[in-house]
This record gives structure tokens, sequence and C-alpha cells, in this order.
């Protein structure tokens, strides 16, 4: 049976964002949409429109810039890319998440102890 | 500063509102379109890809709506909404619309008018550097109140003080600039060396004083007014170090004024605000006679100090000086320092706090008015916004909406206010009195403006607050079923409660104007002492080389009187050294007692000091009351005698007649004489209409020669002949003679009432506004209620009412509330007018007379704005009512 697919936790979109942005590069919100469901086999149920305000506010923070350009397959499509400030919001959210992550995991695993 | 980027990232979404909106859709397009694209890939039909790919992309609107949020600001968003509405809603009804924006233009335009004369005169600092702290500097003898200083009490302020950082004085003279061109007579400010550069920065040319100018005996250079520079010198400015003829002697130009320099000094001081030129004092102030006093003196306190420690060290000064010199303890001086701009505003801030306390009444009345406008409407709008209610509207969210309609509304006559205020302004600047003369400014400022926008949100906020709130407490399903006719019933309360209010506050403004009016009337109705119909006055001054004698002085003026009082039409020809209500030179008083009075009753009686020809009495129509008027031979003879007011005869010789007693005095060149009373004339008004600031003593020209003098002309000659046959007839004497100051005797008497008449006409055009106001409202309401009862009044009438009873039910109805406001208005009226009794004269605050006539009128008027409607309602017809809805 498949594991019941899990809502994206509030204030990580923009983590998961950022970090497809700085693996794949500049990439549209289709782009960006499909790469998070690959990465997360599926697991992950992310209402795709969510992504647009999400991108919008991280726009407007100024840690993410759009430019209108051309798919693969010919169809014209916005494309976010990564700034400087944005790569530094990266590196706090990054750690930051990792330091929850792991007082989650010892809380986790002192309970189970 | 992130935050700062997101609110304008936001601000530009706002915005760029359309422009973006395009963009989302376009991209959410394409995202799409390229799941579609997968899904064919995938092996799917295109309709079903489509299909496939909407589903997993989730709510396409809802999408765009969480983004909408997240790219403007929803509070904007909203506002620009209402704002779209509110637009609509009030260009579907002109008429109410326009009633409202006119009522409120008046009402904030009065405000905007008065609050910028309040902003110019009593909030905006004086033009000068660090104006705050300037203080005028009177000295106080005995009980007679302020006076100018003598110059060695000056010096010793100077050497004493140690609060003040410096002291300057000015003496308002005239002298004649001569030379090249037509002589002409200039105002001329005698001054300390440091007295211009305490008001100014930096003069427009050349430089200031210098302190060694100060003291040598005859004024070596002079400081040019912008004025005189430019219409005499044509604006050289090569003039700097030249020299000009002032007063017949060469003098050099070493500066030129900035070109908006004013004096501000206060009322009553005799220092005019336009000077043509300044001349340092000649006379070693040190040396003056102690007892001279004619110096107005202002001084500049050191940062941190306050009035009051001030005001400690003059004592202190003033005691030291009255125990070291006896002329000072004869004199009991004292010293008082007041700051100059609140002594300048001393007169006109009680007039100028009662109009304003008169405006926000007005704009009261007019908020009340459109507030019943809007509640009448707001009954015709029940169903629109029931329907809201009903589908989801939260409360809040409605009385926003109505909120941003009656701040809408009120800002559209904020607007309106202005042009109208802008207007009102020209008037207000027309009748201002003395005392704004140099302060107000005839633009809007900035903080003008900011007034009149808080104002217009404050008063929509306090007009549509009651309506709005009125409007959204409903319950839904009795509002739907009754489509809002039961609704109105209820709604008569709050309505007859804001037409009560009104009436009781014009009320307040109508007994206000009445009193204020009745001042008026009583000063037009004041005698001063003379009679100022139909004389004429000129101004002549015999200085310069050419009247180095006063035997020369003497016979010019003695010469021009005859020659005058020759010519066809001529009644009567005075010459007197001082002219009633006339501020702008010196004014000379001084202590006057009976020969042979005991010292301590030397300093009891105070009189102005006027040096005059026989004639002067006649010219003015003033009256005799015992003895005679001096006559040509007294001139001729040069005789020792004087003739005294009824005020001054009545305090020094209390019991007996004045007449031949003899008077010690003072010629006016502060030579001691002592001459014969010969006569007594009633008291001639000159400084106020009403009080008799100090008595008058005249002494003969010839035993008291000055320099400047005015020439009073009674005749029935109309007024620019008779000025060209003064010209040509001191022409004859003296081609080089500039004349001067060429006004009727009336506009000195009208100058002195025009504070009174600014108050009443200003509070009387409230008045008349507040009273049309209530009366619009008071019609408003009792129309509004016949066509809520039209078809009660049907039945009514199909049941056998006459017509008669049906107005009696209607005019009851509606006067109610006015009959309330009346009480309550009575009430207030009592209770506030007393704050006007500063600026009454024979009248006083409460007169009863005024209030009931005010309580009269409004009934009266209240009564004729309901006569119409309740007579349309007896002309109803029973079927048409009957079938009204």
């Amino acid at each position: 049976m498949r594991p019941p697919r899990g809502e994206v936790l509030q204030g990580t979109l923009d983590l998961i964002v950022l970090k497809t942005l700085d693996a794949l590069g500049p990439l549209h919100g289709y782009g960006i949409a499909q790469r998070i469901q690959q990465v997360s086999e599926d697991l992950l149920k992310l209402n795709q429109g969510t992504l647009y305000p999400a991108l919008l506010r991280l726009e407007q923070r100024g840690w993410i810039t759009s430019k209108w350009g051309v798919s693969d397959n010919n169809r014209k499509a916005k494309y976010y890319s990564l700034t400087r400030s944005g790569r530094k919001q990266l590196a706090t959210e990054t750690e930051s998440w990792e330091r929850m992550a792991g007082v989650i995991a010892r809380l986790l695993g002192a309970e189970g102890a | 500063m992130r935050r700062m980027r997101t609110l304008g990232s936001r601000l530009l979404g706002f915005f760029l509102r359309d422009r973006r909106e395009q963009g989302l859709d376009d991209e959410l397009q394409s995202h799409l379109g390229l799941l579609a694209e997968e899904n064919i890939r995938r092996g799917m039909s295109p309709d079903e890809a489509r299909c496939a790919a909407r589903r997993e992309f989730g709510g396409v609107e809802q999408t765009k709506e969480s983004y909408r949020e997240q790219r403007g600001l929803p509070f904007l968003d909203a506002l620009w909404q209402d704002l779209r509405f509110a637009v609509r809603i009030l260009a579907k009804k002109p008429g109410f619309t326009t009633i409202a924006i006119a009522t409120l233009a008046v009402g904030i335009g009065a405000n905007t008018a008065i609050f910028s004369v309040v902003h110019s005169v009593l909030l905006q600092a004086l033009p000068y550097p660090d104006s705050k702290r300037l203080t005028v500097v009177w000295s106080i003898f005995g009980t007679e109140g302020r006076a100018p200083a003598s110059g060695p009490e000056l010096v010793y302020l100077r050497e004493r003080s140690r609060l003040f950082e410096e002291f300057g004085g000015i003496w308002a003279q005239r002298g004649a600039l001569t030379g090249e061109g037509e002589p002409e007579h200039v105002r001329l400010g005698l001054v300390t060396s440091n007295f211009l550069s305490m008001l100014a920065t930096k003069p427009e040319l050349g430089r200031f004083f210098v302190p060694e100018e100060q003291g040598t005996y005859s004024a070596k250079s002079v400081i040019l007014s912008d004025a005189l520079w430019r219409h005499r010198f044509g604006a050289n400015p090569r003039l700097i170090g030249q020299s000009v003829r002032l007063n017949g002697h060469p003098i050099t130009v070493v500066g030129v004024m900035p070109p908006d320099f004013k004096i501000i000094f206060p009322e009553g001081s005799s220092v005019p605000p336009e000077m043509d030129a300044f001349v340092p004092f000649a006379s070693n102030l040190a040396q003056d006679p102690r007892d001279q006093c004619y110096i107005r003196v202002i001084g500049r306190l050191r940062k941190g100090v306050a009035i009051p420690q001030a005001q400690a060290e003059l004592e202190s000064i003033a005691t030291q000086l009255r125990s070291e010199f006896t002329e000072f303890s004869e004199q009991a001086l004292g010293l008082q320092a007041v700051p100059l701009h609140g002594d300048v505003v001393r007169n006109v801030r009680p007039a100028l706090i009662a109009l304003f306390g008169g405006v926000s009444l007005v704009l009261l009345i007019a908020c009340a008015n459109v507030a019943n406008l809007l509640l009448s409407r707001a009954n015709e709008r029940q169903k629109e916004i029931t329907l809201r209610a009903a589908m989801g509207a939260a409360r809040g969210r409605v009385i926003r909406q109505l909120l941003t309609e009656s701040v809408l509304l009120s800002c559209l006559g904020g607007a309106a206010a202005l042009l109208l205020g802008s207007w009102a302004m020209k008037l207000l600047l027309s009748l201002r009195p003395a005392g704004m003369e140099s302060l107000v400014a005839t633009s809007f400022s900035l903080p003008v403006f900011g007034f009149t926008l808080t104002l217009s949100i404050l008063a929509g906020i306090l007009f549509g607050l009651a309506p709005a709130l009125g409007t959204t407490k409903l319950n839904l399903v009795e509002s739907l079923k009754e489509g809002g006719r039961a609704m109105a019933a209820g709604k008569q309360r709050p309505r007859n409660v804001l037409v009560a209010a009104e009436v009781a506050l014009g009320f307040v403004l109508l007994a206000g104007a009445g009193l204020l009016l009745q001042t008026l009337a009583s000063l037009l109705r004041v005698n001063p002492g003379f009679n100022a119909e139909h004389v004429m006055t000129v101004r002549l001054s015999v200085s310069g080389a050419k009247y180095q004698t006063p035997e020369s002085a003497i016979h010019f003026f003695r010469e021009l009187q005859k020659n005058l009082a020759a010519a066809n039409g001529i009644d009567s020809v005075g010459v007197t050294s001082h002219l009633p209500f006339d501020d702008t030179l010196p004014n000379w008083y001084g202590y006057y007692w009976p020969e042979g009075a005991p010292k301590t009753e030397q300093n009891t009686v105070m009189a102005d000091h006027r040096s005059i020809l026989p004639g002067y009495f006649q010219s003015l129509g003033a009256q005799l009351v015992a003895g005679r008027d001096f006559d040509p031979i007294d001139t001729q003879e040069n005789r020792p005698i004087a003739i005294i007011d009824d005020n001054v005869a009545a305090r020094a010789w209390p019991s007996g007649s004045a007449v031949g007693k003899k008077l010690n005095v003072e010629n006016g060149n502060f030579v001691r004489d002592t001459v014969e009373v010969i006569g007594v004339v009633k008291h001639i008004q000159s400084h106020s209409l009403t009080d008799q600031v100090r008595g008058q003593i005249y002494l003969l020209y010839p035993r008291a020669v000055r320099a400047h003098m005015a020439v009073t002309v009674r005749s029935n000659i109309d007024s620019q002949s008779l000025v060209r046959l003064i010209r040509r007839e001191v022409a004859n004497l003296d081609k080089d003679m500039p004349v001067y100051g060429i006004l009727p005797m009336n506009e000195y008497v009208e100058k002195a009432r025009r504070s009174a008449r600014f108050t009443s006409t200003l509070a009387g055009i409230m008045a008349v506004i507040a009273v049309l106001l209530a009366c619009t409202g008071i019609y408003g309401v009792a129309s509004y209620s016949v066509l809520q009862r039209t078809g009660e009044i049907g039945v009514r009438m199909a049941l056998g009412a006459r017509p008669g009873e049906i107005f009696a039910l209607i005019m009851r109805q509606s006067m109610l509330p006015v009959m309330i406001g009346v009480c309550v208005g009575l009430g207030l009226s009592l209770a506030l007018t007393p704050l006007l009794s500063q600026l009454l004269v024979g009248v006083r605050a409460g007169d009863p007379l005024t209030i009931a006539a005010a309580g009269m009128l409004l009934f009266s008027v209240g009564g004729l704005a309901c006569y119409v409607p309740a007579r349309r309602a007896t002309r109803l017809d029973p079927i048409a009512a009957l079938r009204y809805e």
C-alpha cells in the first residue's frame, strides 16, 4: 500500500523552491512543480497552483528574480532564478532546517528509548 | 529593509494591477499547457489531457485570488473597490451629492479660512530670527501701565541684566528726503545700532549699523527700506556708500533692508509696521534725561531663559533703579517683559478664538445636516444593504463601504472648501483689524491644507458613522419582508435628535452674533467727543534747514491756516500735533499737576499732550464745556495758557471749576512751564472709542513747537478738489513741502471700529449660515416624514380627517425637535456667551433681550420650514395617497 501523501509543511515550500532553483538553475513554474513531485516520489501532495503565490512572495523579498523566456517545446514561460541574497537565504534556511530536524529527531529518538 | 522592499513591490503590484494580471494569466496558461502536453505524451486525448491538467493544477481562480492577495495590498484593493463603488453611488444621485458637498464645503471652508488666519496670526512664529526669544520690555509708571523707556533706562538694562542677550530700541519719527526730485516725506526709525540685526538676519544690501555710529550727535549713516530704495532710487545697487539729503543734511546710505522686512510691534506702541528709513540714535543715550521716555525697547532672552525668570530679574533691576535715582522713584518705575508675539496678538486673540469656536459649531451643524441626508438615503438603500448582508457581507465590511462613501463625500466637500476658503480669505483680509495687518498670509500654506484634509476626514467619519451603524444593524428576515417601510418609522428618532442639535447649536451662534452686532451698533452710536463727518486731514512736517527756528515753523502753519480758512467753501481749519485714533506718531504724555500741589500729588494726573492752533476744536466739532477757546491773539502773544479736557479737570480739581487755575506742564520739548487753564473741552476719544485711556492737555503751538503736525479742514467741498486746494496752498508757502497722510477723519474713527466690525461681520455670516443649515435640516426632516406617512395620511383623510387636523399633526410632530433644540440652545447660550465678554461693549453676555430674540427668530424660521411640508400634506389626494407605496 502507498503511504498517505503528506501536505507540504507550512514554511517549507520556500525552502523547497529555493533549493530546487539552486540545484537546477533557472526554471519555470511547471518545471519546479515537476521537480518537486519527482524528488518527493509523489509523497508530497503539492497543489501546483499554490506554487505561484509562493514564487511571488520570494520574488517580492528579492530572493528570486523572473524573466519571460521560451520553453524547450517552444512555449512562452516565465523563468525563475536564484539571486545572490536568495542563495544566502537558502544557506540560513537550510541550516535552521537541519537544526530543527536534528532537534526533532533527538526528541523522537529519546522518546523511543 | 526587506519589509520596505516587499511593501514597495506590493505598491507596484497595486498600481500595475492590470498589466500584472495579464502576466499571471499568461503564466498559468503556459503551466496548464505544459501539463497537458505532458499528459498527451503519456497517451491521453487532448481533451482528457486538458481536464487532467486542470485537476492536477488545482483551482485556477483560487490560485489567482491568493496570488492577488500576495501581489497587491488587500487593504488598498478593498479601498479602491469601495471608492469606485462610492463614486458610482454618488454619481447616481447627483442632487443628494451636490447638496451634501455644498453643505460640507460651506462648513469646512469657513473653518479653513478662519484656521488660516489663526495659523498665521496665532500659531506661526514672527518672521524674525529666533523670534521666540524676543520680548517687549515695557516701563510701568505706577498704575499707568505700559510706557516707553528713557535712554538711561535702556543703558542700565544693558549693564545690569544677565538673562537677556541684548536690548534694542526704536523711536518712530518723521523726516523728509530732499535733494534731487520732489521732496519726500519719510517714516523714519531712530534705532539703537543693534535693533535691525535683532529683527533680520542680514540686510539686502550693504550692512547694519555698528555701535560707533550711535550717539554721534548727528546721524551720518542711514539704512533704507527696500520700497524706498526701489521707488526713489530706482533700485540702484551703487547707492551704498553714496550720500543723500535727509532733513536737509547729507547722510551716507550704508544698507538696504530685505523686501519683506516689517516691524511687527504691539498695537498702541506707536511703531508703524512700515518704515522708510532708519538712522541710529544721535544722542548719547546714557546722558539723556532720566524722565524723558520715548524708546520702545525689545530684548532677546538668553537661550533657555523663561519669561518668569526674566521678569524677576527686571523687577530686581527696577528696585535698584528706584533706590538709586530720584527720577525713577518719583515715577514709581517698574519693568515688564512680555513675549513679542504674545503682545502683538494680545488684542486679536480673544476674537480669533471666539470665531474659531463659532466656525466649529457651523461645521457641526453642517455635519448634522449631511448625517440627516444620509439617514434618509439609508432608508432607500436598506434593501441593497440587506441583500449584501444576506449574501454574506460582514457587517464591518458594509460599514467600511458606507464610511468610505461619507469620507469621499466630505473630501469632495473639503476640495470645494479650499476654493470657497480662498474666496473667504479675501473677505477676511479686507476686514482684518489692526494687529493682524502685518501678519496675515494671503495664500494657503501646507499646514492649512493639512488641517482641511484632516477636518474633512474627521467630518466624514463623524456624519457617516451613525447612519452606517444604524443601517447595518438589521434583522435580515424582517427587513427583506418589510421592504424598508417599517424601518423608517424607527428611524425618525435619530433624525429628530440631529435636528434638535442643529437648532441648539444655531441658537448659540445666533445669540453670540447678536451680542457682537450690538457691540458694533453701540460703537457706531458712541460719541467720540467730535464730529468726524466732512473733516479732511493731511500731514505736514516742518523739519530741515528751512525750519531751524521755531518762528519759521509757527509762521508757516499760521499762514497756511489763514490762507486755507479764507478759501471758498471751507468752514474751519485746525492744526494739531496728534489726530484722534492715529497711532503712527509717538503719543506724548506725562504728569501734570495744579500749581503748588504737594509733591505727593504731583504724580496723579497723567495726560496726553497736544499742541494746537486756535480753530482746531471748531474744525473737529469738539464741545467746549467751560471757559473759552484759544484765539489768534493768544497765538500772537504766545500766552502761557492751556485748555484741558473734562477728564483732566475732574481729576485735578475734583471740586470746583478748573478755569482760571494754574497748571504745571511740560512743553513737549521737556521744558517745564506753568500755564493758566482758560477752558475745558469735552474729552476727545483718541485711543479707543470706549475707554478714556488718558485725559488731554492742549497747549498753544508757539509754546510747544513740533515738527510733525496735522491739518484738519472742515468743509463741504468734495475731497478731491479739497486736497488739490490744500496742496496748492502748501506749495504757495513752501514748494518743497511734502503733503502726505491724506485721509478723511472718518477713516480714523472707522479704524477704531474695525476690530468690532471684523468679529461681528464674521459672526453674523456664521449665524446666517447656521440658521440656513438648520432650516434645510428641519425642512428635510419634515418633508421626509410627510413622505413616509403618505399612506397613513391617506387613510386618515379617507376616514374623514380635515386638512386642518392633518396640518396640525405634521406641525406638532416636526416642531417638537425644534422646540427641544430651542430649549437646549437657550441653556447653551447662557452658558457659552460669557466666553465673549472680552469682546462686548455696551451689552453684556447673556443679555436676555438678545437671547430671547435669537430664540424667537429660530422658532419662527423653524416654523416656516415645517409649514411648507405640512401644507403639502393637507393637499394630498387621498386616493393617490392610499395607493402610494
